[in-house]
């Protein structure tokens, strides 16, 4: 990799100490980042600020259910090869009757296999020097698929279908490649072998400060703290899914278009409740605990 | 180097295999360590697979490399104080400098030390130069500030930037000699000439000062957490016995995405089409293996088989990520399980038995209890678990010859088919279930 220069974040993102160094140290040795974390605390965005702030191209690989290799790496057409193959019989026959029109295959050759050869992003990202290659949520893809990396990972080599095209690179302009996990299952060892690995700590309230203030810089601090303040509460009392940062963002943003008074009654009340809290036993136990504070305002408000 | 180093980790469960000491070493050539806490955090990308193991790693580290051993139960402060690494270090350090400082302070200083990292030097290097530029006058100041230093050792800042790999390789070396003379009071890499940024070895950059740097932050958090050592998930998994077993499972298992040409609706439609054959495809699909473990995690009588169940359990939850649920009980179970291990969550057992008879449910368990807690209640319940779900096994961690000492487990083995916990009766468990399909 030609920059291996240490970046710890940019002006839209605060990234942790941390990360920022096992990030560095992934790209000094070549080899992909692993990101495990809760979801909702910024796994996805370091790849992606780090592509723009660094001016790069971005490749991306949105893992499911229904991923495999070939959709990850390459595939080879066999519907236009076949249409192709049969135009120019068409138009052998074409020719024999005379007729001088001739059906267009668009450019494509049939004795080329590369031509129907269709890039998944790892190959573009591998044949790019210096890009940046992100496979986000690996752990929702089937099993096979992380343990079908492996020979790619450590090789840096991909071959393509049918036309056995070999497409490599060097250590040197090998893409940053940044995997995400949100640990829904296990990886193989063997595949987390060929990682560096990092697991995303969740950040703690002066963390959290900063990275509102990127977010949202113009906020007061008055409305900040006291989201901040019902935020970590909601985190601590046993949530079956506690609020992340990605949900106090949205909180956030909601309740800034309100005057700073507005607002801290709208905060105190829980007000937007619904971008913190995702299930409906959650909400029980939230208006359980803080119900009366909540009653109380709605009081006054209406 | 570092052969022993793989071992000293095994004793925290913690698996370093070849790859990780060669990458070290290429770490090492790509200048990536410079001090102790960029040892520590380059190793822990290549160690640490998992959160839970972070805990570990930072007790094995210390252990294997500072010669601090924290003792069950010991927070980490306390260790550090009693250890000789630190007394050597405030020796070297600070002599006989007596200073007002508690020994929180004394702690968090040596953590600042240990886990200053080469990033955090360069930062405060930056943060000079820059300073250098906005005042012209400061040749004068950094003289006087140089004639100071070396009475406030803490100011004192290493870089170890020049310093080239066989000098590094050198001290390591050295380093690890002293290990083995352990009780002739060898030291580690803090204090003397290891790689401390503050040892008297080093080219010290005069007049900086570090200014409670971020790394020491960590370690005091991680070793002060209980939540890093959480008792069920200390387990490493290495025992590819059971991945064996398991394998078995997999023959019935899985439902996956792959597609696959439909050749015979390939042929059809190339026929309908008058010979233009364009390839189908369809989604292979296998049957769906859905997993209840319903897990004794109570009592003394399990306490020594533990680690063999998280092990099972770890391994399970990798093959059935999607559809493994896993539910708790003490001892036996009566008209309710429950979905938490600490057995706060109640589940009713109707619930229980409303899922899908489809389920393949293994109880895992060494079925011994005093013979009054067996009663109609817990026999009704294994009975209608036996009814409703078609697939049941009981897992028993205890060897067979055992089995026929307790009442209880010979009662329960007569209800429900009983298998000792080991791949072989796995397998045979699997063998039965997929029999009665």
């Amino acid at each position: 990799m030609a920059d291996t220069t240490f970046w710890d974040g940019s002006d839209h993102y605060l990234c942790d100490k941390e990360l920022a160094q096992a990030f560095h140290i992934a790209r000094t040795l070549g080899m992909p980042l692993l990101i495990e974390g809760e979801p909702g605390t910024g796994k996805t965005e370091l790849p992606l600020q780090y592509a723009a702030s660094q001016q790069t191209e971005m490749f991306v690989y949105p893992a499911g259910s229904k991923s495999n290799v070939e959709q990850f790496v390459a595939k080879f057409d066999h519907v236009k090869y076949l249409r192709d193959s049969q135009i120019e019989i068409l138009n052998a026959q074409r020719n024999e009757k005379g007729l001088d029109t001739k059906l267009s295959s668009g450019g494509r050759d049939t004795e080329n296999l590369s031509d129907y050869v269709v890039m998944g992003p790892a190959t573009k990202a591998f044949s790019q020097p210096n890009s940046v290659l992100l496979i986000d949520e690996i752990d929702k893809a089937p099993r096979e698929f992380p343990n079908d990396l492996l020979y790619a990972l450590s090789h840096r080599k991909f071959i393509l279908p049918e036309s056995g095209k070999v497409i490599e690179t060097t250590e040197k302009d090998m893409p940053t490649i940044v995997i995400t996990s949100n640990r829904e299952q296990e990886l193989p060892t063997a595949f987390k072998g060929r990682c560096i690995y990092h697991y995303i700590q969740f950040p703690d309230a002066e963390k959290m400060r900063l990275i509102v203030s990127k977010h949202h810089p113009k906020v007061s601090n008055k409305i900040v703290e006291s989201c901040l303040d019902i935020f970590y509460q909601l985190r601590r009392i046993g949530l079956e899914r506690a609020p992340t940062t990605r949900e106090l963002l949205n909180w956030l943003r909601y309740v800034k278009t309100f005057s700073t008074q507005e607002a801290l009654s709208k905060i105190n009340a829980l007000d937007g409740l619904g971008t913190l809290i995702k299930t409906q036993a959650d909400l029980e136990r939230v208006q359980r605990q803080f119900g009366n504070a909540s009653e109380q305002s709605f009081g006054t408000l209406n | 180097m570092f052969t022993k180093l793989p071992e000293a980790f095994k004793k925290f469960d913690l698996s370093v295999d070849v790859r990780a000491l060669l990458l070290l070493q290429k770490a090492m050539d790509r200048g990536l360590v410079k001090t102790i806490g960029d040892l520590y955090n380059v190793l822990r990308t290549f160690i640490i697979k998992d959160p839970e193991h972070i805990g570990p790693y930072t007790k094995a580290f210390y252990s294997y490399f500072l010669d601090i051993n924290i003792r069950p139960n010991e927070r980490l402060n306390d260790a550090i104080l009693r250890s000789q690494t630190f007394e050597q270090w405030k020796e070297v350090n600070f002599g006989r400098i007596e200073e007002d400082i508690t020994p929180e302070e004394w702690v968090n200083r040596f953590l600042d030390q240990v886990h200053l990292t080469h990033y955090d030097i360069k930062e405060v290097l930056d943060g000079k130069e820059l300073w250098d530029k906005d005042k012209g006058d400061l040749a004068d100041e950094q003289e006087q500030n140089q004639e100071e230093t070396p009475n406030r050792p803490l100011d004192r800042m290493a870089d170890y930037s020049d310093l080239s790999l066989e000098e590094l390789m050198q001290r390591m070396e050295e380093v690890m000699k002293q290990q083995q003379s352990q009780h002739s009071g060898g030291s580690h890499w803090v204090g003397t000439g290891g790689i401390s940024p503050y040892g008297h070895g080093g080219a010290a950059k005069d007049g900086i000062r570090v200014g409670g740097s971020g790394g020491g932050k960590m370690a005091r958090k991680v070793l002060g957490d209980s939540n890093y050592f959480p008792v069920d998930l200390d387990a490493v998994l290495n025992d590819n016995n059971i991945d064996a077993a398991l394998a078995s499972l997999k023959g019935i298992v899985e439902e996956t995405a792959q597609e696959i040409l439909d050749v015979k609706e390939t042929i059809e439609k190339g026929l309908e089409r008058g010979g233009l054959f364009i390839p189908e495809i369809k989604n292979e699909t296998f049957d769906k293996l859905q997993v209840l473990l319903v897990i004794d995690n109570g009592g003394y009588s399990m306490h020594p088989y533990i680690k063999a169940v998280q092990t099972l359990f770890r391994k399970m939850k990798t093959r059935f990520a999607h559809d493994l649920e896993t539910y708790y009980f003490h001892n036996t179970v009566y008209r309710q399980v429950f979905s938490d291990s600490q057995r706060r969550k109640v589940l009713p057992i109707e619930r229980l038995l409303s899922k899908d008879p489809n389920y393949h449910v293994f109880f895992i368990g060494d079925a011994a209890m005093a013979p009054y807690e067996l009663d109609r209640t817990s026999l009704n319940t294994y009975a209608d678990i036996k009814d409703h779900f078609k697939k049941v096994a009981w897992l028993n961690p205890e060897p067979i010859k055992f089995w026929n000492g307790t009442l209880s487990t010979q009662i329960i083995k007569e209800l429900l088919p009983m298998y000792p916990l080991t791949p072989k009766g796995i397998e045979e468990a699997v063998l039965e279930m997929n029999r009665k399909k």
